[in-house]
Parts: structure tokens; C-alpha cells; sequence
């Protein structure tokens, strides 16, 4: 769905549910996931159902993931660290201070 | 662990309460940006708390690693156009003005009517104080529920910008376009530099629109208008295929996106789809100032609320039972106070910070009696092709309300149906019934769902409704972690107060009358 505008300068690596994936030092999580075309992020707690990003800008809340064994961070306001372990979340995951395992 | 925030200042005892700063601005777009220029250029000691890691906000996103990037990112900065450079002034004045102590990549989660603000930055949470506090947190786009909107492969002409921004990314693929607004038309003619070519750009807006919104042109309008009537020239010349008096937009697919069924001035169409990008104008973001516990009001012709301000921002406090005591002491500059655009909230912030100097007794010059207020009329020439705008581009995919099946709540995937049941069944308040139906209840807070909600309402109410108030909200307005909160700083005995009324919020708002 996106391809990078010229080179991407992907020369960090992050892991999405143990798989690596090239990362550009200053993107979002969001930005260098949806240029891995993942399919969802996150399938929602009441109907299984995949999303990914909407905003962009931390409003739709639809971005969530689990960020170095933290759930439910919002993906497009993280920036992305060398070695940084990514999971898609699958239903139910606390929001409320973030901290699930 | 080394806590970034000074302590209160002792000796600084002028007011009631001490202060981290004279001003504390949040949000370090245009508003926020030129508001604290001007604001530190007289001798003010300002804190800029941003969400982002550089200055520029959503419309300037990333625009000072990019052109660090150069010439790796000549391509984009050239796609992205002059609406996008011409942000870089200003980023390069805000980072050389003195006085200024920016805080990027910090998310604020509270905020007070008596300068108090809730911040967190990476594990470190707490509260600053300050005299004044200019909140320019922007706008969102108006949520436009519609059947698949929440499919992936659906997102907002926003997003597709922020991806370009920042994430140097562009579409590709069979792409539609769907809504209205100057932003589609933009990020259309950003494509179109770019090399994507949409399959297609479905206007909700018609003709007739135009007609009607003539008699609203003002002379300063007028570069506005003809930058936009560029856009949709060279669309053309492309031969972009670009339709009119679209309705009934829907999203099919299993677990994404494949194919966008339509129904162009009567006639339905279907086709198959990658990516499609919707937009239905932009409406401010108010969950700080309601928050604050600030004076909102409903407009019904732009379904969105925006907190009620003076020409120079100065907020007020909504009715009722206040959290804090004192004078409130917030103003609200931008897009948040009410929409206008860059050019626009660049003049406001100025006009606010104007503002705040009188009342601080530092205004440097004092104006000659009689003379014209400068910054007020540079607000007034920034906003005139504002009637216009408006009345050209009337609400599209939101002006009908969502049939039964469509999602309302994201989070929650609350259907309009199920909302309707409960207003049938009496509900006549947010917040009742998003108790009953968790609408509202789920991690966006009620962002994405709310102006909806309010319109439900207002549509079942057999009367003429009055103005809908919104969820109540409730401070951590975004996720906080435990340990953060833990170890807060800046806390004081005052606030522990104000803490502990929050846990007892029908105790403290006692006769409480959203309605
Ligand atoms: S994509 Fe909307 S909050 Fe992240």
C-alpha cells in the first residue's frame, strides 16, 4: 500500500512478532511498519476484527501495539530503536497506564 | 533519576500559586510557535510542551529532518510544495529565540483552568505551573462514520500526509479519494507531483456549492481561492478522473479493504481498491480545553463543538462547579480555537501572546491611542476566505447520520443502531449512555465517536435540542504509565485536593447538567 519515496535509508532494525524488519532512525513504528505492508496491527478486543493506522496523529487510537513487552502503545506517535521488539496484539489488552505483559 | 522539572520557584509568590514559567504553551505548531516567539522575544519565560520530536506540528510535520535529510529528500520537499516549506522561517526563528525551553516528545494529559498542566515525557510524568497557558493543540479531521470505515486500507487524507511527511512513504496501488475540503485537493495535487495518479477523487461537494458560497468572498480571500483553484487545474490537466455529488460511499472486504462501491449523482458504482483516502474537513481538538473544564459551543452547521473564546483567545469557564479557584488563565490559539489554517493560527498565536504581554505589563511599545490593533487585524485578513471555504465545502460524508449497521465508536464498535436503541429507550445524555452501551468508553477516549453521538441525539430530540456537552473527561487524557505516576513531580498540596475531587466526580460536579 506505501513504497518509500526515494531510498529508505532503513539501516536499523526492528522485530514484528520476531521477524526483522529495516527501520529508518526517526520514523514512527507506524510509518516503518505500514512500508513492511503488516497486515493489522492489532485485532480489536470486541470482534477480532484487524486494523491498522486511521490518523496518523494519536486521535483514532487504532495503531495500538505491544512495544518491548508493554501492550497497547500507540504506534504512530513511537519512534522506532535498533533491536525494538513489536507485536501485533490480539483482542483484549489493558489501556489504562499501558502496563499488560 | 535526574527529574527534568525545576521545583516550584519560591519567591515568585505574586500570584496565589508558584510558577514553572510565565507561559506554558502546548503544542509547537503555527499557533504554538509564533506564540512563543513573541512571547519569549519580550523577556517571558515560556515552556512549549509538543508531542513530536522537532517543531512544525501536523501541517510542518518532520519538516526540519527533512530538509537535514537534503538532498536525499529534494523529491519529497518538492512534491510536498511551497504549503509545506514555507513552515521553515518560522521552525528556524522558534529555535533560535532565547527564552524558549522546548520540551518536543512530550504528551500532555491534564490540564487546568488555573495554569496547571499534567505532562509526561518518556517514563517521566508531572505538573508544571504557570501564569498563563496558550493551548494550540491543533484540530483532527471530522470523523466520518460510513459502512467499512474502519477496514484497513481506509485512512484519512491526513494520515496519507503524515506518511508522507514522516514516514517518506507514498501510496501505491488503486487509490480513491472520497470526501471534500481544500486538504483532498492538496494531498491530491502532492500525488500528482509525486507521481501517483488517484483512480479517482470523489467530491461529496457540488457545483451549486460554489454558486452559493460566492457572495462570501472578501478581497484578502482571495491568493487563498486561487491557490485553490490551481490545485484543481492542474488535477484536471492531468486528467485525474475527479467526480461530483458523491454519496453513499461504502468500504467492502474481508479482513482489508478490496473494493468501494459509490453513488455518483443517482447513479451507483463499484470499484476495486487499495487504499481509500477520506476526508470531510477538519473540526478543532478540544479535549484539553473541555478538560480544563472550559466553555464549549455546540455548532450545529460544522457538527463540532469549539471552546468559546474572545478575539484574543481568553477562554472561559463552562457553568457550573469550577476544579480550580481562581481566574482562568488559559487562552486557546489556532486551529483548536477555531479553524483557519496555518497562515491564520501564525497570526492568532502572535495576537494572543499580544495579549498575555498587556496583562503581564510588559508590552514593549504601547500603541498610540486610536491606533490599529495590528495583530488583531492581521487575525481578521488571514481568516477571510474562511465564510468561503465553508460554504463551499458544506459537510459531505458526514451530513447524513450513519445508518443502523454503521460503527460509530471504533474502539468499542458501537453501531449507530444500538446507539439509537438507547436514545429511544431515554438516554438524553453522553455520558449516561455511554455507560449503558461503553460508547465512548474505549481507548480513544470518545475522540473519534462523540460528535456523533451528539448528533444522534440531537436527531431524536423532539424538541430543539440544546447544546450537547461531551463526554465528561477525565484527566489522564492519554495512557500514563504506573510507573510514572508514581513518581510524579511538581505535585503540590493543592492539587493533591483537586486529584482527590476527580475520583469523587459526580460528588464534585453535584448538580451536573450536560444534557
Ligand atoms: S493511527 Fe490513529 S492514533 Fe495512531
Amino acid at each position: 500500500m506505501f513504497t518509500p519515496i526515494g531510498s529508505a535509508e532503513a539501516t536499523i532494525t526492528i522485530f514484528l512478532d520476531g521477524r526483522p524488519i529495516p527501520a529508518r532512525a526517526g520514523e514512527t513504528i507506524a510509518a516503518c511498519l505500514m512500508r513492511a505492508a503488516a497486515p493489522y496491527f492489532r485485532t480489536t478486543p470486541v470482534t477480532s476484527s484487524p486494523r491498522l493506522p486511521f490518523c496518523m496523529i494519536g486521535h483514532c487510537f487504532d495503531c495500538l501495539i505491544e512495544i518491548d513487552g508493554v501492550g497497547s502503545r500507540q504506534a504512530c506517535l513511537s519512534q522506532v530503536c535498533d533491536g525494538m521488539r513489536v507485536r501485533t496484539q490480539e483482542g483484549p489488552a489493558a489501556i489504562v497506564g499501558g502496563q499488560t505483559q | 533519576m535526574n527529574i527534568p522539572t525545576k521545583p516550584m520557584l519560591s519567591g515568585e509568590r505574586q500570584d496565589a500559586l508558584a510558577v514553572d514559567a510565565d507561559v506554558i504553551v502546548i503544542g509547537a505548531g503555527p499557533a504554538g510557535m509564533s506564540a512563543a516567539i513573541e512571547l519569549a522575544s519580550a523577556g517571558c519565560q515560556v515552556i512549549v510542551l509538543d508531542l513530536q520530536p522537532t517543531p512544525g506540528g501536523q501541517i510542518f510535520r518532520a519538516l526540519q529532518s527533512n530538509l537535514e535529510a537534503r538532498p536525499s529528500t529534494d523529491s519529497l520537499l518538492a512534491a510536498l510544495g511551497s504549503a509545506y516549506n514555507a513552515g521553515r522561517t518560522l521552525i528556524q526563528q522558534f529555535r533560535a529565540t532565547a527564552g524558549i525551553d522546548y520540551r518536543p516528545e512530550t504528551t500532555v494529559w491534564d490540564l487546568r483552568a488555573d495554569g496547571t498542566v499534567g505532562w509526561l515525557k518518556g517514563e517521566m510524568a508531572g505538573y508544571l505551573r504557570a501564569r498563563h497557558v496558550v493551548v494550540a493543540n491543533g484540530a483532527m479531521e471530522r470523523p466520518t462514520p460510513f459502512p467499512g470505515w474502519t477496514l484497513p486500507g481506509v485512512m484519512t487524507a491526513g494520515a496519507v500526509q503524515t506518511l508522507i511527511k514522516a514516514g517518506r512513504l507514498q501510496p501505491e496501488g488503486q487509490i480513491v479519494l472520497a470526501g471534500t475540503g481544500p486538504l483532498i485537493f492538496l494531498l491530491a495535487d502532492q500525488l500528482r507531483r509525486l507521481g501517483v495518479r488517484p483512480a479517482l477523487i470523489a467530491r461529496t461537494d457540488r457545483f451549486r456549492d460554489k454558486i452559493f458560497a460566492l457572495p462570501h468572498i472578501r478581497p484578502a480571500g482571495i491568493p487563498a481561492l486561487l491557490k485553490g483553484l490551481g490545485w484543481l487545474a492542474r488535477l484536471r490537466l492531468a486528467g485525474i478522473p475527479m467526480r461530483s455529488r458523491v454519496t453513499e460511499l461504502k468500504a467492502q472486504g474481508r479482513d482489508r479493504l478490496e473494493t468501494v462501491s459509490l453513488t455518483v449523482a443517482g447513479r451507483g458504482m463499484e470499484l476495486s481498491c487499495d487504499l481509500l483516502v477520506v476526508h470531510d474537513g477538519i473540526i478543532p481538538a478540544i479535549e484539553l480545553a473541555h478538560c480544563a473544564g472550559l466553555a464549549l459551543e455546540w455548532r450545529e452547521s460544522d457538527a463540532s463543538w469549539r471552546p468559546k473564546t474572545s478575539q484574543d483567545g481568553k477562554a472561559q469557564m463552562a457553568a457550573g462547579p469550577a476544579l480550580t479557584s481562581g481566574p482562568c488563565r488559559i487562552r486557546i490559539s489556532g486551529d483548536a480555537r477555531q479553524i483557519g489554517g496555518a497562515d491564520a493560527a501564525v497570526a492568532h498565536g502572535r495576537h494572543a501572546a499580544k495579549a498575555i504581554l498587556a496583562e503581564l505589563g510588559r508590552a514593549s511599545v504601547r500603541p498610540p491611542v486610536g491606533a490599529a490593533d495590528q495583530t488583531a487585524t492581521d487575525v481578521q485578513r488571514t481568516m477571510a476566505a474562511r465564510p468561503f471555504i465553508d460554504a463551499a465545502f458544506p459537510l459531505g460524508l458526514a451530513a447524513q447520520l450513519p445508518d443502523d449497521t454503521t460503527i460509530v465508536c471504533r474502539c468499542e464498535e458501537i453501531t449507530a443502531g444500538s446507539l439509537r436503541t438507547s436514545i429511544h429507550g431515554g438516554a438524553t445524555d453522553m455520558n449516561l449512555i455511554r455507560g449503558v452501551t461503553r460508547c465512548g468508553m474505549g481507548p480513544c477516549q470518545g475522540r473519534s465517536c462523540a460528535v456523533t453521538l451528539a448528533r444522534l441525539l440531537g436527531e431524536a430530540a423532539t424538541r430543539t435540542p440544546a447544546s450537547p456537552a461531551p463526554f465528561r473527561a477525565r484527566p489522564p487524557l492519554r495512557p500514563l504509565p504506573l510507573g510514572a505516576l508514581a513518581k510524579l513531580s511538581g505535585l503540590d498540596p493543592e492539587l493533591a485536593e483537586v486529584v482527590s475531587l476527580e475520583d469523587k466526580p459526580e460528588a464534585a460536579l453535584g448538580g451536573d447538567t450536560n444534557g
